[in-house]
């Protein structure tokens, strides 16, 4: 019987492991025709008939798998064995992601439609010059707010520290985003590392938990919409969705100090297995009708300037997704801090526990 | 005798409010994925859209199809993994079956983001592609010692008589399994199966690890609509499968009552 079982186990492992074999073995049979490209995704970040408009012109297959956060990207690349040939990680994932040596190179010479960028988004610090990825869409933190319980319109970060919304307030709960308005009142930058300035913006946030009834960064633009908050803090996607779905009762706006602004970029992984396949995609989602096919099919907004004209004017015009020019001035990446990142987070803690 | 009516009335009302707090939220979402609304905050109308529209999520359909698919074949490689070394801890002795016993259970006590975080190194050193079948490895992993332990359970509850008494009656050893040990440990595998098809589709922190190109299954797709919003597609989805579900339950349950003869 014991010899039995271990006859079974073998014999169960060999018939798992052929099984993978037997898959893996058609995909790199594929590899030489033109084939396919492994998108590795955000959810809704793709709309379909983009897909299909590139498979129908290369005969290129796309497979595309969705994550829900960069430190699944991360994970997945640091494994060695996942078969992504373009991954979309955020800002500060790109800065993990490079120095780790986890995406390679980026070959401009074989993207002729990389002029079509928006130099506003070009050459961040989180990857010089652009060597190792693009910038693909992007937005913004802001205020979502209901139009008929606060009276006046809000244009500062200030309207989140406001007595008269006592108990109705919702921040993000996110140490750099809460630091983030705090600094922004007091004319500082998101990225702030002076200790005594940290301390101040600390003092700010604690005497306004009192006003705040919840810290979350998951479900705000639904708790606005069920009218649980009335002042929320929050991402613009969420936001103007919240806000298109009650365009009379709600609204969002970027604080005219400026808030946080993120950008997801387009990279391929090292050792990605079909280079060309993902370098043709890259170009093909350059295209001006493609990428305003992509902002139409997504409603965020996109970081390729010659494809803006052919964006849906009510896109176009609307300020939850492309905020005017000088408040998009004053918005700023959020930048490692190093050492710094354990004081604001030990501070987030002291106002969280208090 | 009205005593035993108040406690009763009690008990009555006990048990609603413990249904009630099992059920009212599967209740809400299957409501939910009737209504007009693309927030779930509130009740707007009466639509049978959101069940139209998943029809042409693709993306989303492939997750329900790979989600079957791994929960299917881990299932029933679990069964035929798990049952044999059940009986065998259950019936035979030998040498180590204390740290075989403790060794099953390891996968079902420790963590998930451990088991999840280990595999995927063990598949980056083995130079396994990830992909749906690293998913089902996976999923196996932790599933047989789920069977194990629930089938073992049950032979627990038998008497070894029985057994003895088939070879005396002249049955062979298969034999004796066969229509002896099998039907009896029946009850028990229909239920690890149950079990462990149910952990399987909706595993996430495993299969979060492990998935490779082209394996995103039901809950990798749920929680990667977070950054934009769940929509009611997914009470949609979830309503589709909970009824599947129940109607498995259900004519499992029939076969196994009308195989062991007890009727409730």
């Amino acid at each position: 019987m014991k010899r039995f079982l271990l006859i079974a186990f073998a014999a169960a492992a060999l018939v798992s492991c052929g099984g993978a074999k037997e898959e893996a073995a058609p995909a790199s049979a594929a590899q030489a025709a033109p084939g396919q490209v492994n998108v590795y995704i955000w959810t809704s970040y793709l709309p379909p008939e983009v897909i299909a408009g590139f498979e129908k012109k290369t005969g290129i297959k796309v497979n595309v798998d969705t994550y829900d956060s960069n430190e699944a990207v991360l994970e997945k690349l640091q494994s060695g064995v996942a078969d992504y040939d373009i991954v979309v990680p955020s800002d500060y994932m790109m800065k993990v992601l490079i120095p780790e040596g986890l995406v390679q190179p980026l070959d401009h010479a074989r993207l002729p439609h990389f002029k079509n960028l928006d130099p506003r988004f070009l050459d961040q610090q989180y990857d010089p010059k652009n060597g190792h990825s693009f910038p693909y869409l992007w937005g913004t933190t802001g205020i979502g707010y209901d139009k008929g319980k606060v009276k006046e319109p809000v244009d500062s970060w200030r309207a989140l520290f406001d007595e008269r919304y006592a108990g109705r307030i919702l921040m993000l709960d996110d140490p750099r985003e809460a630091f983030g308005a705090a600094l922004k009142i007091m004319g500082r930058s998101l990225n702030e590392k002076d200790p005594a300035v940290l301390r101040q913006a600390a003092e700010m946030l604690k005497k306004q938990k009192r006003l705040v009834r919840t810290y979350n960064s998951s479900d705000f633009a639904n708790l606005l919409a069920a009218g649980d908050v009335d002042v929320a803090q929050g991402w613009n996607g969420e936001m103007a969705e919240a806000v298109s779905n009650a365009p009379g009762r709600l609204a969002y706006v970027v604080p005219k100090e400026g808030g946080t602004l993120w950008i997801d970029n387009v990279a391929i992984p090292k050792g990605a297995r079909n280079l060309d396949a993902a370098y043709a995609f890259l170009d093909y989602i350059l295209e001006p009708e493609v990428a305003a096919k992509i902002v139409n099919g997504v409603h965020y907004a996109g970081a390729n300037r010659a494809a803006l004209p052919l964006v849906d004017e009510k896109i176009r015009q609307n300020p939850s997704i492309y905020p005017p020019k000088e408040v998009l001035d004053r918005c700023e990446l959020i930048e490692d801090l190093g050492e710094t990142t354990k004081l604001i987070d030990d501070l987030w803690t002291e106002v969280k526990a208090q | 005798m009205t005593g035993g009516g108040w406690h009763r009335r009690l008990l009555a009302a006990h048990t609603a409010l413990v249904y009630l707090f099992l059920y009212a939220p599967i209740a809400i979402l299957v409501v939910f994925s009737f209504n007009s609304a693309r927030q779930t905050a509130f009740w707007e109308g009466f639509t049978l859209d959101w069940y139209r529209r998943l029809l042409d999520n693709a993306l989303l359909f492939r997750s329900v199809r790979n989600s079957l698919i791994v929960a299917g074949i881990t299932t029933a490689v679990a069964v035929l993994l798990g049952t044999p070394a059940a009986l065998a801890l259950a019936r035979l002795q030998f040498r180590g079956k204390r740290s075989t016993q403790a060794l099953l259970y390891l996968p079902v006590i420790i963590p998930e983001v451990v088991l999840g975080a280990a595999l995927v190194t063990f598949f980056g050193a083995v130079e396994m592609r990830l992909s749906l079948w690293t998913v089902v490895i996976a999923h196996v992993v932790f599933s047989v010692s789920y069977v194990a332990i629930v089938v073992r359970a049950r032979l627990a509850g038998l008497d070894p008589a029985l057994a003895e008494a088939a070879r005396d009656l002249g049955a062979g050893p298969f034999e004796t399994f066969r229509r002896v040990t099998l039907p009896l440990a029946a009850p028990g595998i229909a239920a690890s199966a149950l079990l462990v098809f149910t952990l399987s589709i909706d595993d996430y922190v495993v299969t979060s690890f492990v998935a490779g190109v082209g394996a995103t299954t039901l809950p990798l797709h749920i929680y990667s609509m977070l950054k934009v919003g769940v929509t009611p597609e997914v009470n949609a989805v979830s309503t589709l499968l909970l009824a599947g579900t129940v109607v498995l339950i259900v004519l499992a349950h029939r076969l196994l009552s009308a195989e062991t003869g007890d009727s409730k």
